[in-house]
């Protein structure tokens, strides 16, 4: 229960970093702090009814966790990796231009 | 069969890799991997029998493809389609034409999935080929279009994977008929991903930015499919769960309204277009039982529409109101307008009686009020100048009206509303009197209103709350409100 609460709160704390902070470059360590609090989720719930890993071995521990909930959110990490190291590479060629970053800056010049 | 289905969604990625290996074979690879998709299509019109697909266990990958998948993934195809042969003879590089086939493999994948996790992993790498299709004339503009794009879909699906566990926490699987029996915020979160990625309501206004910046080809393909890749979805929670169902509705009408009243406010050609998508979409969601058919002809005209706005003299509309265009490229464009507008004869006044006469009783006004601000803001692109290709021969058109009127937009055009036509034989059960006289009388409403009315009008509506902040605080807004419309 504990664990959850402080999941959310991660989450949460991502989600309004992505608000109130200025700087690009902040945004996306905002998002990134999100998607870890996404994923704790996914890795709590899956250590809800035991914590071993599920391999079959000739002795058995004890109760074994959800194996699926954490072979999913394997692909989102992934795919968060993926799409951060993008995010930064375009963070990168707009730096050229807009040294600050800021994203109020940024929209005044390129929103039309 | 099985096989058949599996390989049709592997080939658009394993044609886009192969387009790297083999870069002369660019554009005959990318369209036979389009015109596959048609093919594919039209034999699930044929089977009429739809296939289930359950690959692994109940907690694995699930597949649904039937005649409702059809008509999208038929959209897809011709799409893609259209936008390769209107490149054919520009100079884009093998890499456009590779992610633009990877852009299709993903939306295929997203149309036909029924389980949550497959639909996440089709919506990312969807919108990771989106973002490298915009960001390909990498001025800093685009760049910054693209990264907000990326942003706020990949926040919006972080919510969608909480939503997601919470099914799997309640039935120990992924599937769309696991929402029956889930918690209400499992509902409003998955749901908020599935708005914002598709475009609708508050959560889609970064749309309309973001399709009328980037590229013709690039917006058409966006407007055309990318977004039904998660109407689709929204669509089939409630064809499957009726308690879902009043939802979408809900956000139907709200979309539909909410978009032609930007849109007839607008002045500029590629932003009505963008706003109108936001409008179209509702009137997909606002009748979930006949949605196929009416994605299938917006997708094939809001393609066409995007496409010739790319090769007009100037975006703005007062400008085009004195610089005639060439007659053939009216032609073109009023054939699209009045497809939208429901004007018989060409398959969207098929789907918008089908839609119409699908709707629930408190939907009716609200839906009538959108397809009047559509006939409206479709009379500023009727209502427009044209003249004879030869007397703007020598007219200060120089180089826009030659080179991008060439065979490639002419074959693009031609598959597109060669497609409205022939779809229109689709429902002909709706050419009564009754029906046809309805249109009309909207039509004409519309064409006087925007006379009297919307023709002089000059208010510029305030884009406040398209600003990056703002797109990202409307979701947690848009969460609680449909967190109360699922505990509702």
């Amino acid at each position: 229960m504990i664990l959850e609460a402080f999941v959310f709160l991660t989450i949460l704390l991502g989600f309004f970093g992505i608000i109130f902070k200025k700087n690009l470059v902040m945004k996306i360590i905002s998002m990134d702090v999100m998607s870890t609090g996404v994923i704790a989720y996914y890795v709590v719930l899956a250590a809800r009814e035991g914590l071993f890993t599920p391999i079959v071995a000739d002795a058995q521990k004890g109760a074994y966790a959800d194996p699926v909930p954490q072979a999913v959110i394997l692909t989102e990490i992934v795919i968060g990796l993926s799409i951060q190291a993008l995010m930064l590479t375009g963070v990168m060629k707009l730096a050229q231009n807009n040294p600050t970053l800021e994203t109020s800056e940024i929209e005044k010049s390129d929103m039309p | 069969m099985t096989n058949l289905t599996l390989l049709w969604i592997a080939l658009p990625f394993l044609i886009g890799f192969l387009i790297y290996l083999l870069p002369r074979l660019d554009r005959p690879l990318a369209l036979f991997g389009a015109l596959v998709s048609v093919a594919y299509a039209a034999q699930l019109f044929i089977a009429r029998s739809p296939i289930n697909l359950r690959l692994l266990d109940h907690f694995g990958v699930s597949l649904l493809l039937d005649p409702l998948a059809g008509f999208f993934i038929l959209t897809n195809g011709l799409v893609t389609a259209a936008v390769i042969l209107y490149c054919w003879g520009s100079n884009k590089t093998p890499f456009f034409y590779a992610q633009t086939l990877i852009l299709h493999g993903s939306v295929n994948a997203a149309l036909a999935c029924t389980d949550f996790i497959s639909l996440y992993v089709a919506l990312e790498v969807l919108g990771i080929a989106t973002f490298l299709l915009i960001v390909y004339p990498r001025s800093d503009r685009a760049i910054w279009v693209g990264l907000r794009y990326l942003f706020v879909s990949n926040v919006a699906l972080l919510f969608y994977l909480v939503g997601a566990v919470l099914v799997y926490k309640a039935h120990h699987s992924f599937d769309f008929v696991g929402l029956r029996g889930a918690p209400p915020e499992a509902v409003a979160l998955i749901f908020l991903g599935l708005l914002v990625k598709g475009g609708i309501f508050v959560s889609g206004l970064w749309l309309p930015l973001t399709h009328s910046e980037s590229e013709s080809p690039v917006s058409a393909l966006m407007s055309g499919v990318v977004v039904k890749a998660a109407v689709l979805p929204l669509v089939r929670c409630a064809l499957l769960l009726e308690e879902i169902d009043p939802i979408v509705r809900i956000f139907g009408v709200g979309t539909a309204v909410l978009g032609v009243f930007y849109a007839v406010f607008e002045k500029d050609t590629k932003r009505i277009l963008a706003f109108h998508t936001v409008s179209q979409l509702g009137f997909i969601l606002a009748a979930p039982e006949v949605g196929g058919f009416y994605a299938l002809t917006h997708g094939l005209v809001k393609a066409a529409l995007f496409l010739i706005a790319g090769v007009l003299p100037s975006r703005n509309l007062k400008e085009l109101q004195s610089q005639p265009m060439p007659t053939p490229l009216w032609i073109a464009l009023a054939i699209a307008s009045f497809s939208i507008s429901g004007f018989p004869l060409l398959s969207g006044f098929g789907a918008k009686v089908l839609t119409m006469e699908n709707l629930l009783p408190w939907q009716v006004i609200g839906m009538n009020i959108a397809a009047l601000g559509t006939a409206i803001s479709f009379a500023k692109f009727i209502f427009l100048p044209h003249k004879r290709q030869e007397a703007t021969e020598g007219l200060a058109l120089p180089s826009q009206s030659r080179s991008p009127l060439s065979v490639g937009f002419w074959a693009a055009m031609s598959l597109l509303l060669g497609g409205l036509v022939v779809a229109s034989v689709v429902y002909y059960d709706a050419y009564s009197l009754e029906n046809i006289v309805k249109p009309l009388a909207t039509i004409a409403l519309g064409w006087l209103l925007y006379w009297v009315i919307f023709r002089q009008l000059a208010i510029k509506l305030p884009r406040v709350l398209e600003e990056f902040d703002h797109l990202i605080g409307f979701m947690s807004l848009s969460l609680i409100l449909l967190f109360w419309m699922a505990l509702a």
